[in-house]
């Protein structure tokens, strides 16, 4: 996955307007890992059997379309109420397999409609293994509603609800994904689009719940600059913070980029929602090594197959 | 046709069921479902049935057996799905939803006292919650009403005018539970009712529309209005849906509201749900003795046909509301309603009402016939009475 | 009442603006309102926020439709809307640095006020450099303008918790705000609130393209400009380092040479013999080793098929003398112009110290013979054995439209240390003139090989592979300074050569067999005009060695007898401005430089010259700018990987010292070209398309758009591009 060979991504020349899954012109801020993310999806998924049909809860992303009628996407969208997308995305996805419709039905959240209020509704979609695509674009905070904390939001950042920093850590959404034996369940990361794009297309050819977890700054609320928004995703993955893997039936690890030693400071230092002293950071360097640890420990006694 | 000893439940899931299979030919059928007693069986009915081109989803909540209604109709399937009491208060938010995104899905209400304490039993205050939303809300008195008002609610709300979903409400028990005979209509009747479900705003690729995303005040206001518009046409396109339904079935799906004895009559009860067999029943007897009295059946509760009622009534003095539900710090629903419609055209109408069997209680004659004795003798319209209760 | 409306972007404090002007009028007793207009629009956005002021209590629940002025937060809100219902004569305050003069005819029936609230904010660091929150300072300046005094507007900030650099700010506002007053009346036209319908969910919804404007949004926008990679700066020859091995990345070996080509005809030879000063500043270095560029010169040169067709001819004709390096560049340059040569050496064959001076075993004969007839392929009329001296040259010019003199370094520096035997004691690059021919055995003898370049490491590798028992390098400096090529030194160290650093050979006296050569320890002193530390002789420290042979390589200088005398030789006008004809000296002569690259460029910056003479066309780009390359301090290092250098395969030391085998295999693939960061170039592996977070970046073939109406300028392209190409400038 080396970048120093600067080899161009597929795909990335026909970026234009019309092409784009999220056309120019949405509301979202400068700089947001949403977008970044919507903008790779709508590049790899080109086939015919790759089409988007979004579900989306109420948070940035379907505001994101901007006021009716227009709409920013260029794939069809169905805006959810919050707590119960995937069961809006359970009805669409199987009237689109009974009648053997083509495309890929993707269930597009925040943390808060995944990791909070549309937990129960989440859970029942992943143990009956409805067949379409859950990705949560993790920005660990209430950024449609002016950044309020969520149970994604990590330990000591400071929201407009946790004013001096939050006290309790962020859950594992992974884990408990794949602790219902979907089929897959995988963090992607928008620094390591290569590694996106193997990981989307892979889900694309999967049935059942396919769950993707794809970190996301957001600028406003992490008071980050815009333009560092893909670097501290990079620097969250190279350091621990954010491992990249898969998980497939619940049981079966891969490990895609292992830390490289990045310190995770210098993820810290690049926002101004943690307060000087909220963050013990060699608490922090011992998570994100115990972590990785633990996943790669599982990908070592428990590894995928070659070909998954 | 075929004529059957069934449930209230028994009759709802049948209709439901085949009015999915109905839809095989076009997008097919999906729907969520969730338990709660009483109307438990009308799922587990549709779970069961063998449906040519549909699944029913066990969800885990009825908030999520509306959303995958929701999704299933958005998505061009034709959807129902039951609930009551609790259950019914906790799909709200989507119930709103499918109200707002114009969604012909057909809701079952088994009307049951909201809790807690925890109460099974029969009260219309589950269903009344959701008068504000936008959707049809039709009220049964007997199984084979169920069946039928399921049926016709299909048609009339996938029907281009209209567009939104409907709620057709029976009452717990004495009908969800009660064996009544009744006449189940074949598939091919039911096929022929019922042509295939053809949503305008499918969601699809041909049509990559955001449904539901943000709208300003003038837009959202738009939306409304037009939402209006189609409760207005609901009494024209009504109709049409009768006479088709008669001319099918060979029977009468009833209209909005049904009026006995209203012609010549100086007091006349609004009654509605099961409470309407036993207050006619009444009021036959009555009537021989001499006593102008009459009754309206309410059927259709949104739109509230207040029309229709104040005519029926042009020639009554006293009109007393049995209301089966309680609208903390108010009374009854019906009575609040037909107040207001009255208000300004017949303000000489001594209008009372009487809460009775609310929470459950069973609707004895005896209750009832205190209650025509109470409104014989009343000159002026006083609070709300409760009955079957001593104060 | 007072009613103001507020221009402004997501994320300004337009808002607060408001709640900081109410506030002032409160704590004077007065009833306020001051509130947003709140939409789903981001940072950025453009939006707008409402304050009244009454001394009647406020009953009146609405937006601001009418307001008596308005203050605009942003210099790219200004437009005509801004003014809708603003009651003739009411102040329009904006936050810009212009004087409010330039608005006065813009704004016709307005009062009009200015003030650089944006500076202000940076000053004292409110805010962020992208984002300055300009409202306390416009806060002074509403003050000001509206009568409000500074004592009221300091309650206001410190009642709200605004206090130290925002009070500061606000009082500088006060003090800089100016102000213009209407030359004409105002057109007031009562706004019109609209109510329209809109076709609904069922068949309205057509889900239309956005209609946002998002480039309205932006403060700053991104442009592309490559700059200068180290390579590309410090190439003798003037390659275009990073172009070519941006070809080989891609695969495109025929494109690398054919970039090659443009400006040396020797990829083949450089690729094997240049000391590649490229290397050494290549930024890659700071992240692990530099490219080897060397190598990967060599593989386009091998491996690419590139044809180099000619202009069309031109009458000149022109006499070049030398077919060194040099010489030969220059022909090769000229004959792509189109100009007629005829080229004179001296030698028994082309290619001047090419042939002679560079051992087989670095430079096989084929290659070298591969290189010079691409150039006789364009066909050059050529005469060898051919030694133009001083009368010759005015012949030359006089039968020719110009003459180059290529002649090199033929002066050679002596140290006879008092030995009479010319077998005994010989120049090294007359020995390897023998040598590379084969005409000379040194079997069993002790060489000792005098000085530090490169022709001292190919007479001293020469003699192993000739015979020698033992072969000494004995060199006055240290290693530091020896100007041999580095790879050259390890090698022979690898052969079993012996140097003797920090020693200087004084006299010798013939021994039983040979000669015993007294040498003298050295140490290093100040630093001479050269920049190398000056080698100063220790007392006392003499001591013997034994030579049957002794080389010298001590260095060359220019042999410029060919020139009347007194010329002063050098590059670029012509020399003898006597003659009708220019005549130019290029090369090594010209500049001493010691280098087959610097020979390559100078050969071309004389064709160039020539053809400016003859046409005025400059052909040879300026030089350029040191603020225009870009160093590893400019480089996105954490955007790479480590990945270690390929470094080829070379032929073992105990394989290779008895034989003339190509020491240096090479490099077998393309992997290593995939290691150069094209520092400061676009090699188009369109980061910035894909990290783009709006798409509106794209590449059409070569091209890149940014499309301005949608970017948002939020500078993650910048951020995202390795190579420091994509720069933000402000709007």
């Amino acid at each position: 996955m080396s970048i120093a060979t600067d080899i161009p991504v597929e795909g990335a020349q026909i970026a234009c307007s019309e092409e784009c899954i999220m056309r120019p012109g949405n509301t979202n801020c400068g700089g947001c890992g949403m977008s970044v993310a919507l903008t790779m999806i709508g590049r790899i998924l080109k086939e015919e059997s790759e089409k988007a049909t979004f579900v989306i809860p109420a948070c940035c992303g379907i505001v994101t379309a901007g006021g009716y009628p227009t709409s920013a996407y260029n794939a069809p969208v169905l805006g959810a109420t919050f707590g119960s997308s995937p069961a809006f995305a359970t009805g669409y996805a199987t009237v689109r397999d009974l009648n053997e419709d083509p495309g890929q039905v993707i269930n597009w959240a925040g943390d808060g409609g995944t990791y909070d209020i549309g937990m129960a509704t989440l859970s029942a979609a992943a143990e009956r293994n409805e067949n379409f695509m859950y990705m949560c674009y993790d920005n660990e905070i209430y950024g449609n509603t002016g950044g309020q904390r969520s149970s994604a939001t990590p330990v000591g950042a400071r929201t407009s609800t946790t004013p001096y920093g939050k006290n309790a850590s962020k859950k594992d959404i992974v884990s408990i994904m794949a602790a219902h034996g979907i089929p897959y369940a995988a963090t992607l990361s928008v620094a390591h689009p290569e590694d996106f794009a193997t990981k989307l297309k892979k889900a694309c050819h999967m049935k059942g719940f396919r769950f993707m977890l794809i970190h996301s700054p957001c600028p406003t609320g992490w008071k980050s600059d815009p333009a560092e928004t893909v670097n501290l995703v990079r620097i969250a993955v190279r350091s621990g913070l954010f491992p990249l893997y898969e998980v497939f039936d619940g049981k079966r690890y891969r490990v895609n980029d292992a830390p490289d030693g990045t310190d995770p400071s210098e993820y810290y230092q690049g926002q101004r929602r943690f307060p000087s002293g909220a963050v013990d950071l060699d608490v922090v360097r011992t998570e994100c090594k115990e972590n990785s640890e633990r996943i790669m420990r599982c990908a070592e006694c428990w590894p995928a197959a070659e070909d998954e | 046709m075929t004529l059957e000893v069934v449930t209230g439940n028994h009759a709802a899931g049948y209709a439901l069921s085949a009015a999915g299979e109905a839809n095989r030919d076009a997008r097919g059928i999906c729907a969520g479902a969730y338990p709660i007693t009483p109307q438990t069986e009308i799922i587990e009915y549709a779970r069961k049935y063998k449906f040519t081109k549909g699944r029913i989803v066990p969800v885990e909540s009825e908030h999520s057996a509306m959303g995958v209604c929701i999704g299933a109709s958005m998505a061009g399937a034709r959807s129902f799905t039951a609930s009551a009491a609790n259950g019914l208060s906790y799909m709200t938010e989507n119930i709103f939803t499918a109200g707002y995104y114009r969604l012909p899905i057909v809701l079952v209400c088994v009307n049951r006292t909201m809790g807690p304490p925890w109460n099974i039993w029969a009260d219309q205050g589950d269903a009344l919650l959701m008068r504000d939303a936008s959707l049809i809300q039709f009220f049964c008195e007997t199984n084979q009403e169920v069946a039928d008002t399921i049926l016709l609610s299909f048609r009339l709300a996938e029907d281009h005018r209209i567009l939104m979903p409907a709620l057709v409400s029976m009452d717990a028990f004495i009908m969800s539970h009660t064996l009544m005979n009744t006449d189940l209509p074949e598939q091919e009747q039911v096929d022929q009712y019922l042509p295939n479900l053809d949503l305008p705003h499918v969601l699809t690729h041909e049509h990559p529309v955001c449904i539901g995303g943000l709208a300003w005040p003038q837009e959202t206001l738009s939306m409304r209005v037009d939402t209006h518009e189609a409760f207005e046409r609901i009494p024209e396109v009504y109709d049409e849906c009768r006479a088709e339904f008669q001319k099918i079935f060979g029977r009468d799906v009833g209209g909005p509201f049904t009026t006995f004895e209203t012609e010549d009559a100086d007091t006349i009860f609004i009654t509605s749900g099961s409470i309407a067999t036993t207050t006619r029943e009444l009021i036959k007897a009555r009537r021989k003795a001499g006593e102008k009295i009459g009754m309206i059946k309410v059927k259709m509760y949104r739109p509230f046909p207040e029309e229709g009622l104040l005519d029926a009534c042009k020639n009554a003095k006293k009109v007393g509301v049995l209301d089966r539900n309680y609208a903390g710090g108010l009374g009854g629903l019906f009575w609040h309603d037909f107040r207001a419609a009255a208000q300004g055209k017949r303000d000489d109408l001594l209008i009372q009402d009487y809460l009775i069997g609310v929470c459950g209680g069973d609707v004895t004659p005896d209750l009832i016939e205190e209650v025509f004795d109470d409104l014989s003798q009343r000159v002026e319209a006083d609070k709300p009475v409760w009955k079957g209760i001593e104060l | 009442m007072i009613e103001i409306r507020i221009h402004g972007r997501g994320g300004q404090g337009g808002v607060t603006l408001a709640k900081l002007i109410g506030t002032t009028r409160y704590l004077l007793g007065e009833s306020v309102q001051a509130f947003g207009v709140y939409a789903a629009e981001r940072s950025g956005a453009p939006l707008q926020a409402f304050c009244r002021c009454d001394t009647q209590p406020i009953v009146n629940r609405n937006m601001i439709y009418e307001p008596d002025h308005i203050v605009v937060l942003d210099p790219t809100l200004i437009g005509p809307a801004i003014t809708t219902g603003l009651k003739p004569g009411g102040w329009i305050l904006i936050n810009i640095d212009q004087p409010p003069e330039v608005f006065v005819e813009k704004y016709p029936g307005y009062r009009i006020a200015t003030i650089d609230a944006t500076a202000i904010a940076r000053k004292y660091k409110l805010g962020t450099v992208s984002v300055p929150i300009v409202n306390t300072a416009l806060l002074g300046a509403v003050a000001k303008i509206l009568d409000f005094t500074l004592d009221q507007v300091n309650g206001a900030l410190e009642h709200i918790g605004f206090v130290g650099a925002n009070i500061d700010a606000a009082e500088e506002a006060y003090q800089l705000v100016k102000t213009a007053q209407p030359t004409t009346e105002a057109d007031f036209v009562h706004p019109e609130v609209p109510h329209p319908r809109i076709p609904g969910l069922v068949e309205g919804n057509t889900g239309i393209l956005p209609r946002i404007k998002t480039g309205d949004w932006a403060t700053q926008q991104p442009h592309r400009e490559n700059k200068v990679a180290p390579c590309n700066h410090i190439c003798p020859a003037g390659n275009n380092v990073q172009g070519f091995l941006e070809r080989l990345a891609k695969e495109d070996v025929d494109g690398a040479l054919e970039i090659l080509l443009d400006t040396t005809p020797f990829p083949s030879i450089c690729g094997r013999v240049c000391p590649a000063p490229c290397m050494e500043v290549c930024n890659r270095i700071q992240l692990d080793e530099g490219v080897n560029v060397r190598d990967m010169e060599r593989y386009a040169g091998d491996h690419g098929n590139a044809k180099v067709t000619p202009a069309s001819d031109r009458k000149e004709h022109l006499a070049v003398i030398g077919s060194g390096p040099a010489g030969l560049s220059a022909v090769y340059q000229l004959r792509k112009l189109g100009y007629q040569v005829t080229l004179f050496e001296g030698g028994k064959e082309l290619g001047g110290l090419l042939r002679t001076g560079i051992p087989p075993y670095r430079l096989p004969r084929d290659v070298l013979d591969a290189e010079i007839q691409r150039i006789l392929d364009l066909e050059v009329t050529f005469t060898t054995n051919h030694r133009v001296d001083k009368a010759g040259l005015v012949d030359l010019a006089n039968g020719f439209d110009a003459v180059l003199v290529a002649t090199g370094l033929q002066e050679l520096r002596d140290l006879r240390l008092g030995i009479d035997d010319d077998q005994a004691i010989m120049q090294g690059i007359d020995f390897l003139d023998l040598a590379n021919t084969k005409d000379i055995r040194v079997d069993d003898e002790d060489v000792v090989v005098v000085g530090g370049g490169n022709t001292a490491f190919d007479a001293a590798r020469s003699s192993l592979r000739l015979g020698a028992k033992s072969v000494r390098v004995v060199y006055r400096r240290t290693i530091e300074e020896m100007p041999a090529i580095a790879e050259e030194i390890d090698q022979g160290i690898e052969e079993g050569l012996q140097i003797d650093y920090l020693t200087l050979p004084i006299s010798a006296t013939p021994a039983e067999n040979g000669y015993s050569i007294t040498c003298r320890k050295m140490e290093l002193g100040e630093p001479d005009e050269s920049g190398r530390r000056r080698p100063v002789e220790i007392e006392g420290s003499d001591f013997e060695i034994h030579a049957d042979r002794v080389l010298l390589a001590l260095g060359q200088s220019p042999e410029v007898s060919i020139f009347p005398e007194g010329t002063e030789v050098h590059e670029g006008d012509s020399l003898i401005g006597t003659l009708q004809t220019p005549v130019f000296a290029v090369g090594d002569l010209a500049t001493n430089d010691g280098t087959v690259t610097a020979a390559i460029g100078s050969g071309r910056r004389a064709a160039f010259h020539i053809h400016h003479t003859f046409t005025g066309e400059q052909l040879l780009a300026p030089p350029h700018e040191e603020s225009d390359v870009v160093g590893a301090d400019l480089m996105s290092m954490h955007l790479f990987e480590k990945n270690g250098r390929h470094d080829g395969y070379t032929i073992p030391a105990e394989e290779r010292r008895f034989t003339y085998d190509e020491v240096h295999q090479g490099l077998p693939d393309l992997d290593e070209a995939r290691r150069c960061l094209s520092c400061g170039v676009c090699n188009e592996c369109d980061k910035c398309v894909t990290y783009c977070p709006e798409g509106v970046l794209k590449r059409v073939g070569h091209e890149f758009h940014f499309d301005y109406s949608y970017c948002k300028g939020c500078g993650v392209c910048v951020a995202e591009c390795p190579r420091n190409v994509i720069y933000m400038s402000q709007i």
